[in-house]
């Protein structure tokens, strides 16, 4: 058998993707980067021969998945499961946590203009998010952050997959707090010392 | 978001019809009143929007009243910044632009728009690549294990809800370690030595907890199972009795059992035994459950 062979084995037979050093618990004989390397060659092998399945990088590790094209010929079966699609809501306040995390719901709740309470316990049920510490001030609320499933729902290989807030159309400052404080932001994009006009002048 | 507005001509302001329930919330109407008219959003016509969206949002079921609320919180909001424009501005300040703050969170709100159709394309497009038996993530049961975020009323309601101890009750325990089995094997094995049936009631202390109680069942059943003593009891939840039983007897036939001893029978616990509270009249044992 080569690592190739037990490669595929143990990620046909994963439900979730699999980092290479979890890969490589399959065998003494392998490590991360022969599992790295056999990866490599499980893709060329599947595309060269033309397969219908694909190894894909995901959630920070790897996962054999069909390819997109045969979706229409999976999609007549009741019995193929497939993952349910998300809430206008449910997007929006992931889209805020996924770039403004560690968050508070009532910092979700400012940018959103909604309350948010119901969506974000939806999202903790179904693991996308999940409570990533206390802020300090008032009632140290819950932070929230995005999960390694968030990732595998997307399809995202690590958060940077994300466009930076730069790349985006709408160009904004750094995140302001509404908790009175947290002065001091850690984390976030570009500072600019000019923040305060910044935002004014982006247009 | 395609146009639900409609600006039929002569009114400068126009007359809108939004129907709300298509919008996420205020922001989003904010917005879509500002990209629908191509307003520089750096320079809102504050009164003009103010009243676009008051006669947008007269339409808020009042029944809703939390959906109504964002919007009308809203509208609180824009009409604070139109009374901040007509109010004069003196040194420092003038350079502060009573919008800038709502230009922020629109335009804030507007990138993050822009992310969700962001996602929206990635989660379709992972949707059309199948795993091999997927499973859908199920929604859990919030039984899990999480920290703890209430508001007050949730608080003061569980504070209402907690049960202070009767000061009558006279419960008062030191425990040092859990109720060992064998001290109540030797709890009934003396007893029975110095009586040749006892009441299972008797065995008991009511001070002490119900471990102790069920401890001391379970010593009994385990000297039952030891054949070190027999147990009688007349019917379902009536006084359980506990029999010496010598191994000299042994085997004694069912039907050789003593008859039931009467009130003036071989025991030696009296009906005011603080002991035994209730034992003024022992049921007669009439029939053997074992």
């Amino acid at each position: 058998m080569n690592p190739a062979q037990i490669v595929e084995a143990v990620l046909f037979a994963s439900d979730s993707p699999l980092r290479p050093e979890e890969i490589s618990r399959a065998d003494e004989s392998l490590n991360e980067d022969s599992v790295e390397a056999a990866l490599h060659q499980l893709r060329i092998l599947y595309d060269e021969s033309e397969r219908a399945i694909q190894v894909v990088e995901v959630a920070e590790g790897y996962q054999i998945v069909t390819r997109a094209e045969f979706a229409p010929y999976l999609e007549r079966f009741d019995s193929v499961p497939r993952p349910s699609r998300l809430s206008g809501p449910a997007l929006e306040t992931l889209a805020i946590i996924a770039y403004r995390q560690p968050i508070g719901r009532l910092e979700v709740e400012y940018i959103r203009g909604v309350s948010s309470a119901g969506v974000i316990r939806t999202l903790l049920d179904r693991e996308l998010i999940e409570i990533v510490g206390r802020a300090e001030g008032l009632g140290r609320p819950l932070l929230y952050g995005t999960t390694r499933h968030f990732l595998e729902h997307f399809g995202f290989r690590t958060l940077d997959d994300l466009p930076r807030p730069e790349e985006l159309p709408v160009i904004l400052r750094e995140p302001v707090s509404i908790l009175p404080d947290e002065d001091d932001e850690q984390g976030g994009s570009d500072p600019d010392p000019s923040q305060e006009e910044m935002t004014l002048e982006a247009g | 978001m395609t146009s639900t507005l409609v600006q039929p001509g002569g009114d400068r302001d126009g007359i809108l019809v939004v129907d709300l329930e298509r919008f996420q919330g205020p922001l989003d109407l904010l917005l879509h009143l500002i990209r629908q008219q191509d307003i520089d959003i750096f320079d809102i016509p504050i009164s003009r929007i103010t009243q676009q969206f008051l006669k947008a949002i007269q339409g808020v079921a009042p029944e809703n009243l939390d959906h109504a609320g964002e919007f009308l919180e809203m509208a609180a909001t824009l009409i604070r910044i139109k009374a901040q424009m007509l109010l004069p501005r003196y040194g420092e300040e003038v350079d502060d632009d009573p919008r800038a703050e709502l230009v922020r969170r629109l335009l804030e709100y507007e990138q993050i728009r822009e992310v969700v159709g962001i996602l929206s394309a990635a989660e379709a497009d992972r949707a059309r690549r199948f795993i091999r038996g997927y499973v859908p993530p199920r929604p859990r049961a919030s039984g899990r294990d999480q920290p703890l975020e209430s508001t007050w009323e949730e608080v003061f309601a569980a504070a209402l809800e907690v049960r202070l101890p009767d000061p009558r009750d006279p419960t008062h325990r030191v425990t040092t370690r859990e109720v060992a089995m064998e001290d109540k094997i030797t709890l009934i094995l003396s007893t029975l030595e110095s009586v040749t049936r006892v009441e299972f009631r008797r065995l008991l202390d009511p001070l002490l907890g119900t471990m102790h109680g069920v401890m001391t069942f379970l010593a009994t059943l385990e000297l039952g199972r030891r054949r070190a003593l027999r147990m009688r009891q007349a019917s379902p939840f009536a006084e359980l009795w506990i029999y010496r039983r010598d191994p000299s007897d042994d085997p004694w036939p069912d039907d050789a059992w003593p008859d039931a001893p009467g009130p003036d029978g071989p025991t030696n616990h009296q009906p005011d035994d603080p002991g035994g509270i209730q034992a003024q009249s022992p049921t007669e044992p009439q029939e053997t459950l074992q």
